[in-house]
């Protein structure tokens, strides 16, 4: 297996929208997802995570760049790589009029898996004997657990899961990131867009960020978080004019926060103390503030949005 | 490929509404038999004896006034301004006879034809609407874009679909055809007359019923295409509708030449192996005068089943090639 599961290069959408306006979806975006593990790929509303996803399964045509997936080039091979992928994209769709089971043995029939195996998936998800209800009847969760029931028909490598937690209840987006984490730690790539940063957090071992359709930053968690900004930290003191200026003249950036200042630049939050102190300025609360995925993704998108 | 159509065709039978319209196209097939029946009994006892009666008022009559008016009518004739009509199409006045009267009996190698004509018909509608729904629902419903993370060779996809709706339609449509021309047979036979049914009328008949089968399986991929071309079983069942209406209803009474480049008649031509029309046709006379006519017209069964392999040709390598290109959301 190629230490790289999917790879984009320059890959580029354009959508026309029914008035003839041209919608940029996706503008040279350059992806990399590792082979292994949880891969987070995180962008605002609208900058084109589906888009790109769909790019890679095939769904709909990119209008420039080169696609890999395993190391071969998509969508020109996709059919050979196709039953090392499961994908979930945007919200479940199957046929409503029949079953939840029956839906499965249709694409389990299509791609020549084994009858046994719909059994077996349906456990995996807890859908049981829900199963034998039409996919209309689902709700949310359950459409949720048979979309990856699905997946689970083709045992892949690869898995791709658009939002998966979407309109899901705490319990559903723990089942699901847990199961993620489990697929995950099995050795199988797991691609997941999400809006929903602590979660990703959480379970992903790398994570892509992008914006307008472009790549902003991208590695591990921990790589990401730390290049993103500086060390924050948050301060309590009577006099916000005299300490403000104490700390810039120091070469450090200071913002009002409430009752506090947040200060950013300082080598080390001793250093805020010490030069305080000496302008007689006592500090009667002094907290690091951790960076977070969910600022550094702020500060990367800021204004990226709709 | 074959796995693929397998897998659609389990899909076809699943489907509910492929399930109704099977009801519905049962329902039809009693309803024609049913009519048929009442269509080929003979008179009751009570009705034929008032057409006897009526049989000998005509003859008595005949007998007694036919001679008169023969010579009333040919001093008539003498007085007609020229150009005359002959005078035997003017005067003829023959003796009435008993089978002129009540109702014939009904010949089953002349029935039969028609309401194969006529079965070939709903049944094609049948499968267009059920080719159209078992497209258009699955894109309508997106399920198209999951299959399509299953097996992306869209071709295949595509080919698969349209052979299940083409040929899961076909035994559908022998059994309609026969379930008709079986039951008619039985019908006409105690009620009727089926002595003329030779062999080569059973050839005949079942040659008609073969292309008919045809024609449906047609009319299913074609519907099929429509309904993934429009996405929606509505809107195909709709510009079906209003191409029936406009184009072979409206257009072809306003412009009659046109009507050998219509589907409805190059249908008719397959199944029936030639088709009649009309054309009105108008002459000037070289004395000035204008008349027109109402000339009868053959449509070739070889035109026929060339603009409907054509036809089809067409609409698929269209659906494909449109399928092939278009991005699935
Ligand atoms: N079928 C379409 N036709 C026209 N524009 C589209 C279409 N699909 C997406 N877009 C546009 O492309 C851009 C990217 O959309 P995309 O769905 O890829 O974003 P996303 O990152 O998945 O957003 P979200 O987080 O809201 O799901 C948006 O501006 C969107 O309006
Ligand atoms: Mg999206």
């Amino acid at each position: 297996m190629s230490d790289v599961a999917i790879s984009t290069r320059g890959l580029r959408k354009t959508y026309r929208t029914r008035r003839g306006r041209k919608v940029v979806a996706v503008q040279g975006l350059d992806l990399e997802v590792p082979a292994g593990g949880v891969h987070g790929f995180l962008g605002p509303n609208g900058s084109g995570k589906t888009t790109s996803i769909r790019m890679l399964l095939g769904l709909i045509r990119a209008d420039a760049g080169t696609m890999t997936v395993f190391g071969r080039p998509v969508p020109a091979q996709l059919p050979e790589v196709v039953g090392r992928i499961g994908a979930i994209v945007e919200s479940p769709k199957f046929f409503p009029a029949f079953t939840g089971q029956k839906n499965l043995e249709l694409l389990a029939e299509a791609i020549g898996a084994p009858r046994a195996r719909v059994g077996e998936v349906l456990e995996q998800t807890s859908l049981g004997e829900r199963g034998k209800d039409r996919f209309r009847s689902y709700s949310l969760g359950m459409k949720q657990r048979l979309a990856i029931a699905a997946t689970l028909l083709k045992e892949p490598d690869l898995l791709i899961f658009d939002e998966p937690t979407n309109g899901l209840d705490p319990a559903g987006i723990r089942e699901i990131r847990e199961t993620m984490r489990g697929l995950g730690e099995q050795g199988k790539t797991v691609l997941v867009s999400s809006h929903i940063l602590a979660e990703v957090e959480q379970v992903a071992d790398t994570v892509s960020i992008i914006g307008h359709g472009r790549l902003l930053a991208s590695g591990t968690v921990a790589e990401v978080i730390g290049g993103g900004t500086a060390p924050t930290v948050k301060v309590a003191v009577n006099n916000h004019e005299a300490a403000t200026r104490v700390l810039t003249a120091a070469g450090m950036t200071v913002r009002a926060d409430g009752n506090y200042l947040l200060v950013e630049g300082a080598p080390d939050p001793a250093d805020v103390t010490r030069r305080l102190a000496h302008q007689e300025l006592y500090v009667s609360e002094l907290t690091p503030v951790r960076a977070d995925l969910e600022s550094v993704f702020l500060e990367l998108t800021e204004g990226e949005g709709l | 490929m074959i796995r693929l159509t397998k897998v659609e065709l389990r899909r076809l039978v699943s489907r509910r509404l492929t399930a109704v319209g099977l009801v519905g196209l049962f329902l039809i097939t009693i309803l024609l038999l049913v009519a048929t029946y009442f269509d080929a009994r003979p008179l009751s006892a009570v009705e034929q004896q008032q057409a006897q009666q009526q049989y000998e008022m005509a003859h008595k009559d005949w007998v007694d006034h036919a001679e008169e008016m023969r010579t009333q009518c040919e001093a008539d004739w003498k007085t007609q301004p020229d150009p005359k009509p002959k005078l035997e199409e003017m005067c003829v006045y023959s003796e009435p006879k008993p089978e002129d009267f009540g109702k014939p009996p009904t010949v089953f190698a002349q029935i039969m034809p028609d309401l194969l004509q006529g079965s070939s018909y709903f049944l094609a509608f049948a499968a267009f609407l059920i080719g159209a729904s078992f497209l258009g629902a699955e894109f309508s419903s997106g399920a198209i874009g999951n299959w399509l993370t299953f097996e992306p060779r869209r071709l295949r996809v595509y080919g698969s679909k349209l052979l299940a709706a083409a040929t899961g339609f076909v035994p559908i449509a022998a059994v309609v055809l026969a379930v008709i021309l079986f039951g008619t047979f039985l019908i006409v036979d105690k009620l009727g007359d089926t002595a003329s049914t030779t062999g080569k009328v059973w050839s005949d008949l079942s040659a008609i019923g073969g292309r008919a089968v045809v024609t449906s399986a047609l009319a299913a991929a074609l519907g099929s295409v429509v309904g993934l071309l429009l996405r929606h079983t509505a809107a195909a069942i709709g510009v079906v509708m209003a191409y029936l209406v406009l184009a072979e209803g409206v257009f072809a009474a306003f412009l009659e030449k046109a009507q050998p480049w219509l589907i409805k008649l190059n249908f008719d031509a397959f199944v029936r192996h030639d088709a009649q029309y009309y054309v009105t046709e108008c002459k000037t006379g070289s004395d000035g005068s204008y008349a027109c006519d109402y000339v009868q017209k053959t449509l070739s069964f070889e035109h026929g089943a060339w603009y409907l392999a054509i036809f089809t040709v067409v609409v698929v390598l269209l659906g494909g090639w449109v399928f092939h290109r278009r991005d699935v959301n």
